[in-house]
């Protein structure tokens, strides 16, 4: 009723404690003294008197305690209490405190670290607004209504005209552009939008505006890093004109900081850094854009869902020759942005979590050991009337104090490592774009993160010993009690090392098979780089091949480089072009294969060996007719048990005209003559199988964009510069991007699998060292303890083998009912790894035995180091000691 | 309520008002003497009565405790339920 005025009485009260405890001690101290005075009037004895007066008055220190209670602040006082004494009893024990807080920092901190990366990759909001009503629309093929990453101009629209369900709808696809003009030429990754595609995004430019439909083709919006980098972030750049490709583009604006899209769909995607309006192919058959749509307010996905699939069935059944399905899938923005790096993140989590568990496991251990140390200074407390509920609260504070340096000191730790963290993350692999978009920091999530998973190990680690230790003093039964939670602690921790060992294991045997893989032609002093004309200057075929054909005679003309070749498609590059082919004949056989192109000496310059026939040669011209050499794989799948050289197929050739109305591309059959066969490569990447390749001559089907390959004699690296000038000597105004020797392609390939292999072999080493340390500081407590017993033993005739098996065997089976347990955690968990392991089964029976083996060695030898002095005991010492 | 009662008349200190209690209840309450002090708290907290330390007889000092106002219509409240419950209990006895 008058709580205010309560409240405040309590606080200042506390303020005040002092004055008011020693006001209390004197009243009640006063109160006894005008008691005994009464009694002695009465005639007691002075002596007595004072006895009996303070027996009626009762225990006075604990009615102070009580009346300090009724304040109700106490419990703060108490803690004040604790704290300070807690710190004292920390001050004590260097070492164990030293122990303890670094095991909880490492524990912490690697959560801190992951989580970040996590924070970063799936928790950050994507830079949309109204990202939850952001769908991206996917059409599917007739045959198995699969989803198509992509689809036609003509159908998008017709999506768009017909829906209602969505407000927005825009259409994108990316296609590199050459920035020429200032500086130095350059390769840019450009985003072709429609209009009005950041409008349904919700992105507010930095300067400028966004392009409409009135701007015409030749409209441009920057990225803000590339308004920094290559304009000094100057912002006169607006309506100022840029060349792409060789046409003067104008500048419209420029987009804010942090943003990015479109969301990674698929590994290797790079960072479009410049939005140009998208071209318009009029073709339904031509699946070049991806659609993307904004939910109107209060429209559901199921409506969306039901609303397109009527459009699809209406569109599919107008236009067969689409080959499109009667469905659309919907792919909600923010799940496709994470599809594909969820899962390692996760996995990266749950191990970092696995690290934490040990370190807490690791830490109680320690405290138990500590604790029984004060075994008699609790008794002596619990003897001077502290409670049981006092005596835990004073070792939660211990253990709270522990964690909280720990955390402090993990998240400092995490802090130290995320910028190592960051360039760990390798490049333009699926994972870490958004790492590199958003950047991996400590924010307030992070943090938020860092003091959860701080009080959580607190109470983890904390609560089993301060638990244990109030149980009742009987002495024998406790350290029975103590010794088998502590072999719990050291099986959990042998366990979950177990885990995280074979994890590890797993991906390095993955990561050795992905070396050894037989990519088909000799990597070594192969360096590659990427040539892309601008479309302007090099309008025509003619022009095109000529640009590669004198590019190729200058290489060849340099005394480092022993062969050069051009092809529009590198091999693990993860690019093909597939297209589809008929073998004409009674019973004519529809197949496809991915088409590259090839100058004449490709096949020599990579060591592709020929297998039978012949290999692309400079007479076969724009002239001659169409030849082609075909993949071994290629053969085998489409002339089993025949020569295929000799045999003709028909290929379609698509020819593109501008019109005002959009792109048109006609595709007209022609025969194809297979002259030769060669080895397989694997085209899409390292742990890709070798599909079916047609390489057909560079002259019959020029292309502006080509990669250089270029065999050297010495490194491949140390011609970089020489290359580059060949090039530029025969036009200065054409970038040579991607310059890369091969070994780095092959090096990137498993760049992924090769970070998530790092941090889980991190994790591995700290749990193993955690677990290491564990079993050896509990080991040495046992023989410490069994001292006296070991003395009796070994003055009855023990030998010293006898004493050493005797400690041993003790920590060991508790080692090994670990290892047994993580066997089992490490059988029903390594599936989350298989989508990362390469040509290696979860459950490989030779990684589990060496991991088996690798942690017994360990443990062995983690029991072995105590045991050995435990064995040197003089007999005589040791019961002399009692 | 019995201390309250105690301190409806004047301010004492901790002893008289223990010394009081026993005298007015011819030894009937012996309770621990100490135990009044943990009480006196709580009723400083509720803000029922106030303290301050006063020159007692011969010449010392002691904490005197007297009502407040909000402790006074405590008392009253305290009363009335008590007379309440205690007429309760005496028609049950008296019809039984």
């Amino acid at each position: 009723m008058d709580w205010p005025g309560e409240a405040w009485r309590r606080f200042s009260f506390f303020f005040r404690r002092g004055q008011f405890q020693r006001d209390l001690r004197e009243e009640m101290a006063d109160h006894v003294r005008m008691k005994t005075n009464d009694l002695h009037e009465q005639g007691m004895p002075s002596d007595d008197a004072r006895l009996a007066a303070r027996r009626e008055f009762g225990n006075a220190l604990l009615l102070r305690e009580r009346s300090r209670d009724a304040w109700g602040l106490a419990w703060l006082e108490t803690l004040l209490q604790d704290l300070r004494y807690g710190l004292r009893q920390l001050r004590r024990n260097p070492g164990f405190t030293a122990m303890a807080i670094l095991t909880l920092a490492f524990g912490i901190g690697a959560n801190v670290a992951v989580f970040s990366l996590l924070d970063a990759v799936l928790l950050h909001p994507l830079p949309y607004s109204h990202a939850d009503r952001l769908f991206r629309l996917f059409a599917t093929d007739a045959k198995h209504h699969w989803p198509m990453v992509s689809t036609s101009y003509p159908d998008f629209q017709d999506w768009k005209q017909q829906s209602r369900t969505f407000e927005a709808m825009a259409a994108y696809y990316q296609q590199d552009v050459n920035l020429t003009g200032t500086a130095e030429p350059e390769r840019l990754r450009a985003l072709f939008c429609t209009p009005g595609l950041l409008l349904l995004l919700g992105t507010r430019l930095a300067i400028g505006r966004d392009f409409g439909a009135n701007d015409g083709r030749r409209a441009a919006v920057l990225s803000y890093g590339l308004w920094q980098r290559r304009f000094a972030a100057n912002p006169a750049i607006v309506s100022k004109s840029i060349h792409l490709d060789g046409w003067a583009y104008t500048v419209l604006g420029v987009l804010p900081p942090h943003f990015y899209f479109p969301p990674h769909e698929y590994e290797g995607e790079l960072t479009p850094q410049i939005f140009l309006p998208a071209i318009p192919n009029v073709g339904r058959a031509w699946n070049y854009v991806r659609a993307i749509g904004r939910l109107a307010p209060g429209v559901t996905r199921q409506q969306a869902q039901a609303e397109m699939n009527g459009i699809a069935a209406r569109l599919a059944q107008a236009n067969p020759n689409a080959d499109h399905g009667p469905e659309i899938r919907l792919g909600w923005i923010p799940e496709v942005a994470a599809s594909s790096v969820s899962q390692t993140a996760w996995l990266l989590f749950g191990a970092a979590a696995f690290v934490l568990l040990i370190a807490c496991a690791n830490a109680a251990n320690l405290l138990l050991v500590r604790d029984a140390a004060r075994e008699q200074e609790i008794a002596v407390r619990s003897a001077l009337g502290a409670t049981q509920s006092r005596i835990v609260r004073q070792l939660l504070t211990e253990s709270a104090l522990l964690t909280v340096f720990g955390g402090a000191l993990g998240i400092e730790l995490a802090d130290r490592v995320l910028p190592l963290l960051a360039i760990a993350v390798p490049a333009n692999s699926m994972f870490f774009t958004r790492v590199h978009d958003v950047g991996v920091h400590l924010n307030s999530a992070v943090l938020a993160f860092g003091v959860f998973s701080t009080a959580l190990s607190a109470v983890m680690f904390g609560v089993l010993p301060a638990w244990r230790a109030t149980r009742p003093m009987r002495a024998s039964r406790t350290t029975h009690h103590a010794g088998r939670l502590r072999g719990a602690f050291i099986a959990l921790e042998v366990a979950l090392s177990f885990v995280l060992l074979t994890g590890a294991g797993l991906m390095m045997k993955s990561l050795i098979r992905l070396r050894d893989v037989n990519v088909g032609f000799r990597t070594r002093g192969l360096l590659t780089m990427d040539v892309s004309l601008s479309g302007k200057k090099y309008s025509s075929p003619e022009e095109q091949a000529a640009f590669f054909g004198q590019v190729l005679t200058r290489l060849q003309l340099l005394p480092a480089v022993r062969f050069a070749a051009a092809v529009m498609n590198l091999p693990l590059t993860r690019s093909d072009t597939r297209n589809r082919f008929e073998i004409p004949g009674a019973h004519a056989i529809r197949g496809s294969a991915d088409r590259d192109a090839v100058s004449t000496d490709y096949f020599h310059t990579m060591g592709i060996p020929l297998l039978s026939g012949r290999e692309i040669l400079d007479s076969d011209s724009a002239r001659t007719p169409l030849v082609g050499v075909i993949s071994r794989r290629m053969a085998q799948r489409y002339w089993p048990h025949q020569d295929p050289v000799g045999a003709s197929i028909v290929v379609s050739r698509p020819t593109t005209a501008t019109t005002p109305k959009g792109t048109i591309v006609h595709t007209k059959p022609q025969q194809l003559t297979i002259v030769g066969v060669v080895g397989d490569v694997r085209q899409l990447g390292l742990d890709v199988p070798p599909e079916a390749e047609l390489y057909v001559p560079y002259s019959q089907w020029p292309s502006k964009e080509m990669s250089l390959v270029v065999r050297t004699d010495a490194e491949a690296s140390m011609s970089i510069r020489l290359v580059e000038k060949a090039v530029w000597s025969v036009d200065p105004d054409q970038p040579v991007t991607a310059v890369k020797t091969m070994d780095q392609w092959v090096s990137k390939e498993a760049a992924s699998r090769r970070f998530v292999l790092q941090l889980i072999g991190v994790f591995g080493l700290i749990a193993i060292v955690l677990a290491g340390v564990g079993i050896y500081g509990v080991v040495s407590y046992w023989a410490r303890q069994r001292e006296h017993e070991i003395g009796i033993r070994m003055a009855l005739g023990a030998q010293r083998i006898d004493v050493l098996r005797l400690v041993v065997v003790q920590g060991l089976r508790q080692a090994l009912i670990g290892i047994g347990i993580g066997l089992a955690g490490a059988l029903a968990l390594t599936r989350f790894l298989s989508s990362v392991l390469f040509h290696v089964k979860p459950t490989d029976p030779l990684t589990f035995v060496a991991v088996s083996l690798f942690l017994t060695g360990v443990a062995l030898l983690a029991c072995w180091i105590p045991a050995r002095p435990a064995a040197k005991v003089d007999p005589m010492v040791a019961l002399r000691h009692e | 309520m019995m201390v309250l009662k105690t301190l409806e008349r004047r301010a004492m200190h901790g002893y008289g008002i223990a010394q009081r209690i026993k005298q007015l209840s011819d030894e009937v309450f012996e309770v621990e003497e100490g135990s009044l002090y943990p009480a006196l708290q709580r009723m400083l907290i509720k803000g029922w009565v106030k303290a301050e330390w006063r020159p007692s007889e011969n010449n010392r000092r002691s904490r005197y405790y007297w009502l407040t106002a909000s402790g006074k219509k405590q008392l009253g409240a305290e009363l009335s339920e008590f007379a309440r419950v205690m007429q309760a209990i005496k028609q049950v006895i008296q019809t039984a």
